[in-house]
């Protein structure tokens, strides 16, 4: 057994070695990095192909920049787009260019890229998921360099809006077209920062854009980026990012209520909510069974759901309790609608509607006409959507009503809503426009079961065609009624993301959409 | 010899069909494809539609299983291994790196495993009663009963967070040593235990004693003549257990962002990219049935008493 000695040896030299070469390591002052988790590894970057989470938050956050911003009420902002201009019916919209950007790679920004961005979205071969994002979008030109004119099938409200999201910020079309399928492993924008590297499965490291152009007014920073460098990496596992946390190694990090708390209280961290959080969790029935398709039944386990007990359960007391169909966070949100038509927790009211609509209480499970109340609802599975349903089970439990929870990974759990005969389901969305109302609750509805319902589809309809920002709003807040009035949903609540900062980093902010000010990150030492 | 292994080899085939077809019907049993996980829940209903229509008829999701299955076992015999819907990229390219850095990783841990479970069981067996055996003893009653991914936890506590000996964040060859650690230090606990009661048996036999009489060294005595006798039985539990460092690293690997093919067979799962996953399943089968035979050559070479027979 003498490797039994070397390898006692070769241990100990290389622990020493470890300890002179501690993480943190002393380049770091010299330069600027600050480093942030990523929760999985992008599948790739380029917004053509994925928008999902993990892709948007490197793009938008980082590397692109698109044509509007939303500024702190939710109302779009020239970006690079110096003005927009729709016309009288409303099918084209005909925006003028900042000018003076140049991509990463040096060539410039300008109304080509534009429409080479839009016609890749467009085009059937690139199957992107964006393509239902822009609706009714025909066709793009650019008849000049600055000069971009979007021509739509029918008057398109959510546009200006939705142009602020990260789908819809610009590639340069040479780096595009010269790595075809590798583009989406070396993504070239406008951004502050530049793609440097990509460990797969590991991290991925951006640089400073040496040329930056800040077109952005809300920006504290006007000038270049203070980092020089931003590392993204890739922690699936909240116990490893909380340890990467404590040691320094990394920056920032979104984490769960569970995760925040050791560290809420420790002066070395900071923790910031995203107030403008945009999600909804929310109940969905299922139209066509009975009883759902009764009103007053629907009716009765919209009061029957305390909603303050699952904010506490699934995101630790981290949001605020929805009355509204419409996210708070969201332009729109109608929160006098909400307090007047919403379904306030009010167990004794949803026993007293549950009598009055037949349901016999012998003091177990509910009855009616021989059937008893029992049912079950579905979700997705997740630390948060389980203790939720936790909630709402005992909740219905005190009213006389029996459910059974399933839960399924989002893959399984999605499409299992679009087949009929299923009760109940417990869905959380996020959006940045009131559209999403229209996306979910316009009949058929995103399950393809719900029956027409004017009230609502007219509101929606309106909603969607209305450029006029105020008219708009006017029918995002009846349709925001008529849907309460209907009980079509159950709103809950909106949590607020959490991200959890070490006291060094400064300037992390929120804007409207989620997105950090990247120019304004700065590592104190 | 020669016979044998051939025989062996060719025996692979019908196992790895037979496994491809195993995960061709519980793909058709799932009721959700790539296409639809990719844009279920992001798209209109009708865009999405299109959009899963064009990416089904791209990657033949539409056909029915055993066309696909068919049409895939034509594109290995090619060497294809097919394209990632997620990805958007090769198979293979994506695969092959995460390979090799599985089996650099189940690789350390082996070499942990052997080196701490192979000490601690000999001494263990060697001062058989004392507190040096008790103490090896239970330490491997926790590593046998501890999950991988909450002693990494711990290792991280440890190391990163309290010692600050090593970073929580991987990077550079340093990266390699706690997921190596946790795989290794848990899969020594069942090898030093195998390694222990091998050793008190071969050490009660006659020959021993003779040795003993003789006047050998009890160094000797244990290195020399016990050690290469109970070997025999550890090389047996071995091979065993590579096939739970392969599965022990699916773990560990999410756990310290060890990008392996761990990592990437969780992800392809949840992303329901089927072409990934079969890939990772079927090199991860090929891997164990190797690493079998090649510890059942290894037996037969190293116990003269053992005989392949073809």
């Amino acid at each position: 057994m003498l490797n039994r000695r070397q390898f006692a040896l070769a241990s100990v030299a290389s622990v020493g070695a470890l300890a002179l070469g501690r993480p943190g390591s002393s380049f770091a002052q010299a330069e600027q990095v600050a480093r942030f988790r990523l929760i999985i590894d992008p599948e790739g970057l380029y917004n053509v192909q994925s928008i999902s989470l993990a892709v948007s938050s490197v793009l938008g956050n980082y590397l692109l920049e698109a044509l509007v911003y939303l500024d702190e009420k939710g109302q779009a902002r020239p970006w690079l787009a110096e003005s927009w201009q729709a016309d009288a019916d409303g099918r084209t919209i005909t925006f003028k260019l900042k000018g003076g950007k140049a991509f990463h790679d040096g060539t410039p920004f300008d109304a080509a890229a534009v429409k080479f961005h839009f016609d890749t979205i467009l085009d059937p071969n690139s199957a992107s998921p964006s393509k239902g994002i822009v609706g009714p979008l025909e066709k793009v030109d650019a008849p000049d360099d600055s000069t971009v004119v979007f021509h739509f099938a029918r008057p398109f409200a959510p546009f200006i809006n939705l142009l602020g999201q990260s789908y819809f910020g610009f590639n340069s079309p040479t780096a595009v077209k010269a790595a075809g399928q590798a583009y989406a492993r070396h993504p070239v924008g406008t951004g502050p920062f530049m793609f440097d590297s990509w460990t797969p499965g590991t991290r991925i490291e951006l640089i400073r854009n040496p040329n930056f152009k800040q077109y952005r007014p809300d920006a504290a920073n006007q000038g270049l980026p203070y980092l020089d460098r931003v590392v993204l990496n890739v922690m699936a596992e909240e116990g490893v990012v909380t340890s990467a946390l404590q040691t320094g190694e990394i920056d920032a990090a979104q984490l769960t209520a569970d995760a925040v708390r050791p560290l809420a209280d420790d002066p070395q961290f900071k923790v910031i909510n995203d107030k403008n959080a945009k999600n909804l969790m929310f109940m969905e029935f299922d139209y066509k069974k009975p009883p759902f398709s009764d009103k007053a039944f629907r009716d009765a386990i919209s009061h029957a759901v305390d909603r303050e007990s699952v904010l506490a359960a699934a995101f630790g007391g981290n949001g605020t309790i929805a009355l509204g169909p419409l996210s708070r966070g969201i332009p729109g949100y109608d929160d006098a609608i909400a307090q007047k038509f919403g379904t306030p927790y009010d167990p004794d009211k949803a026993k007293a509607l549950l009598d009055t609509a037949g349901w016999k209480d012998d003091g177990g499970v509910r009855a009616k006409d021989g059937s008893q109340a029992k049912f079950t609802i579905r979700s997705y599975a997740d630390s948060t959507t389980e203790r939720a349903l936790a909630v709402i089970q005992a909740n219905l439990g005190d009213i006389g009503i029996q459910v059974d929870v399933g839960t399924a990974d989002w893959g399984t759990f999605y499409p299992s809503l679009l087949k009929p005969n299923w009760d109940m389901d417990l869905n959380r969305w996020t959006w940045s426009d009131p559209s999403v109302m229209s996306q979910l609750f316009r009949s058929p509805g995103h399950r393809q079961l719900l029956p027409p319902n004017p009230a609502i589809d007219d509101a929606l309809d309106a909603a969607d065609t209305a450029l006029d920002p105020a008219r708009r709003m006017q029918f995002v807040s009846d349709a925001q009624k008529a849907i309460l009035e209907d009980r079509m949903i159950l709103p809950l609540l909106t949590d607020w993301p959490m991200t959890v900062t070490r006291a060094a980093l400064q300037g992390y902010r929120l804007d409207y959409l989620g997105y950090i000010y990247a120019t304004d990150l700065k590592v104190a030492d | 010899m020669g016979r044998y292994v051939l025989k062996r080899l060719l025996l692979l085939v019908p196992v790895v069909i037979g496994i491809m077809l195993i995960t061709f019907l519980m793909k058709a049993l799932i009721p959700t494809d790539a296409a639809t996980a990719i844009y279920q829940g992001q798209l209109s209903e009708q865009d999405a539609a299109q959009a899963i229509a064009a990416l089904r008829a791209k990657y033949h999701l539409d056909l029915p299983w055993y066309e696909q299955f068919l049409l895939y076992v034509g594109d290995l015999a090619h060497g294809d291994l097919g394209e990632s819907i997620r990805l958007r990229k090769p198979v293979i390219d994506e695969i092959g790196y995460r390979y090799v850095n599985t089996i650099l990783l189940t690789g350390a841990a082996l070499a942990i495993a052997l080196v701490v479970g192979l000490a601690t069981g000999i001494l263990a067996a060697a001062r058989r009663n004392t507190w040096l055996d008790v103490t090896a003893t239970t330490i491997g009653l926790f590593g046998i009963s501890m999950p991988a991914f909450f002693f990494g936890l711990l290792l991280i506590l440890l190391c990163s967070v309290w010692l600050r000996i090593l970073p929580v964040v991987p990077h550079g060859p340093l990266a390699i040593v706690l997921p190596a650690v946790a795989l290794g230090l848990i899969e020594a606990a069942p090898l030093s235990r195998v390694a222990r009661s091998s050793m008190i048996d071969v050490l009660r036999r006659d020959y021993i004693q003779a040795a003993r009489a003789r006047g050998a060294s009890e160094i000797a005595l244990i290195l020399c003549h016990a050690l290469p006798n109970a070997l025999i039985v550890v090389l047996t539990v071995v091979g065993l257990q590579i096939g739970n460092l392969l599965g022990g690293a699916f773990i560990v690997e999410t756990i310290f962002s060890w990008h392996g093919i761990g990592e990437l067979a969780v992800n392809a799962i949840q992303w329901r990219d089927f072409a990934l996953t079969q890939a990772i399943i079927l090199i991860s089968a090929v891997t164990y049935l190797v690493i079998n035979l090649v510890a059942d050559i290894l037996y037969a070479w190293l116990d003269p008493r053992v005989e392949l027979v073809s």
